[in-house]
């Protein structure tokens, strides 16, 4: 498995590569007019789908949460208090990224390939989120995302079977997606079993929206550092500059490279906790005199 | 020429057990099936009748609680040793599982040898198992793998299952320095097919990974926080219905992180209750026990962590007995391991 990616990858990478040196030659054989080659309408699509739900303006409410930030911050009191607590932050973004690769990574994986499971999906990623904290989190979020998709991007991406360039089969594949989708969310109201976490649904809205899964799974990581960085920000931990370099910073970039890497051939079944002491800090959450987040 | 042996087969395999518990008419529990093949070895000493004999919730609760230790020769696992073990608790029966002293896993060669240990329970309605066995101690330089898989038939069934890990041999210095170690804890339900819904479902999992994926950069032994014991309580059902409460009121009780004790709230008159509890909170304190309880999907999930093995095993000990009902229903035995 792990030559073929990297057979894949080398591959790409030599794509890309080619193409570069294709538009290099390009414009040094007429600098004055040299032909801007239009991608295809489909990388276009996709493109755009990834800005929709990369934008922080995206309504799920995750600006509520701090994923254990905020907990962890109250059990590691800096002494002197004085003291500055950002190495101690740089340290918990590891282990919640950390953490949630191990956990939700592959449910993102699954909902994506295989959006017909969504229903046991859900219900097992409800049987193997131990906390109730980052259960409300999880929940609050994959209901919003949801309801995005209900209210906002339906009517856009809902239709069109074999717009975007789509093969029929792809097309179909497209429509059934979307129409288990439509169940689900149809399904949520009455049924007692269903309960909507993030992660799978984020891979099936995700398919639908046609975003390649590789950027789906970077994003849905991508997404949880950004709100915990910016629930540093809140928590007084570093200031607006600092939070945006270690967003930018090419650490953060290869760890979560590195994480979709580790993960995508995860199996469900042998998604896990591998940071024990992250379930003790969110569930004891709880537990605070003062919060500012609701987890 | 071919030899037929007069005697039947064994039916057994190495590292293969099974332990049944069923009720012999009209209401005698008995150890139906008892076997196991090395390196398990399986020791069930005489049944006893639960001490304290609750009527008042009107149960009808089985005149003989079984137990059953497992155990291991050498008392620990070798590296590439598999264990399986089966254990089928019948309805109406009652079955305190024990170990003797922690599990040990000791030193591979080589890191990709994983040792096994398995464990299935089917729990029938109406009848309770009592896991709350020592921890589990890997040895630096190991890599074990563990599943305890709990079958609920109809969701009903009660369960009172303990897991925990620790460190290593730390008077030797070990702090986490372990290959890889798996623990899997799954409960399942067989549901009831005519009324449609799905024949099982998962109900919990708790599985937790320790191993050197993850991307943080950091040691495990950094990644743990100064903790060297996690454990798991698992508590489901109608036997333990008042224990759970106890677990999620206590947690509930709990001082507040980060709060300030103004002089204002100390009430001049505790009652022994009280004080009990202001006991136990300050002994968490020294020991360095941290805890949170919840009420997830019809369980209640106990996480704990502490300093020192003993952090723990005191703890959990002091919950156990202050509650009672364990103690009342499965008898002093089923706490032997906290002792």
């Amino acid at each position: 498995m792990s030559t073929t990616d990297s057979d894949q990858q080398s591959l790409k990478d030599e794509i890309a590569d080619l193409e570069r040196r294709l538009q290099d030659a390009k414009s040094r054989l007429s600098p004055s007019d040299a032909i801007e080659t239009l991608p295809t309408l489909a990388n276009d699509a996709a493109l755009h789908a990834l800005f929709l739900l990369s934008d922080s303006a995206l309504p799920l409410g995750s600006f509520a949460f701090s994923s254990g930030l905020e907990s962890y911050l109250a059990h590691h009191r800096p002494s002197p208090p004085s003291a500055s607590q950002v190495p101690s932050f740089y340290a918990f973004l590891r282990l919640s990224l950390s953490t949630l690769a191990s956990t939700a990574l592959p449910y993102v994986l699954a909902g994506y390939r295989s959006p017909e499971d969504i229903e046991t999906l859900d219900n097992d990623f409800d049987a193997s989120t131990p906390c109730t904290v980052a259960r409300r989190a999880s929940i609050a979020q994959g209901r919003a995302l949801l309801t995005v998709w209900d209210r906002s991007f339906k009517t856009q991406y809902a239709g069109s079977t074999t717009a975007n360039g789509r093969s029929e089969t792809e097309g179909k594949a497209h429509t059934s997606a979307v129409e288990i989708l439509t169940s689900f969310s149809k399904d949520l109201r009455t049924s007692s079993h269903l309960n909507a976490h993030l992660a799978p649904l984020w891979g099936v809205v995700t398919n639908v929206l046609s975003v390649p899964l590789r950027d789906s799974a970077y994003l849905f990581l991508f997404s949880h550092a950004r709100t915990v960085i910016s629930a540093a920000v809140r928590a007084s931990v570093m200031g607006p500059y600092q939070a945006q370099s270690v967003l930018a910073g090419a650490e953060l970039q290869k760890r979560i490279r590195g994480l979709v890497e580790e993960g995508w051939n995860k199996k469900v079944e042998d998604a896990g906790q591998s940071v024990p002491v992250m379930d003790l800090w969110v569930g004891r959450h709880e537990k605070l005199y003062s919060r500012i987040f609701n987890s | 020429m071919a030899f037929t042996s007069p005697f039947a087969k064994a039916a057994s395999k190495p590292g293969h057990g099974s332990i049944v518990v069923a009720l012999l008419p009209p209401d005698t529990p008995v150890l139906r099936t008892l076997s196991y093949q090395y390196p398990l070895k399986l020791v069930a000493p005489d049944p006893l009748p639960p001490s304290g004999h609750d009527d008042k919730d009107g149960s009808t609760a089985p005149s003989l609680v079984h137990t059953v230790f497992l155990l291991t020769y050498g008392g620990g696992i070798v590296a590439g040793d598999s264990i399986d073990l089966a254990v089928r608790l019948e309805t109406g029966t009652r079955l305190v599982l024990l170990t003797q002293g922690s599990t040990k896993i000791f030193k591979t060669a080589d890191p990709s040898m994983v040792s096994i240990q398995k464990m299935t329970v089917t729990v029938a309605p109406n009848s309770a198992l009592v896991y709350l066995p020592d921890p589990v101690q890997p040895f630096a330089q190991t890599a074990f793998s563990q599943s305890q898989i709990y079958n609920l038939e109809n969701e009903e069934g009660s369960l009172c299952v303990c897991d925990w890990v620790t460190s290593g041999r730390s008077a030797r210095g070990e702090n986490w320095d372990i290959y890889e170690y798996k623990s899997r804890n799954e409960v399942w339900t067989s549901g009831d097919k005519a009324k449609g819904i799905k024949e099982t479902r998962l109900l919990l999992r708790d599985n937790m990974i320790l191993d050197k994926h993850g991307q943080t950069g950091i040691p495990l032994a950094e990644r743990m926080d100064g903790y060297s014991v996690f454990g798991t309580l698992i508590i489901r059902g109608t036997v333990f219905a008042h224990l759970s409460k106890f677990f999620v009121d206590e947690f509930e009780a709990l001082p507040r992180i980060g709060g300030r004790d103004w002089g204002d709230s100390v009430s001049p008159d505790l009652t022994p209750k009280e004080q009990r509890r202001l006991d136990r909170q300050q002994r968490e304190k020294t020991n360095g026990v941290v805890w949170s309880a919840a009420n997830v999907r019809g369980f209640v999930l106990v996480k704990f962590a502490s300093r020192e093995v003993e952090g723990s095993r005191n703890w959990l000990r002091d919950m156990i007995r202050e509650e009672g009902s364990i103690l009342g229903a499965f008898g002093e035995r089923a706490v032997l391991c906290l002792k």
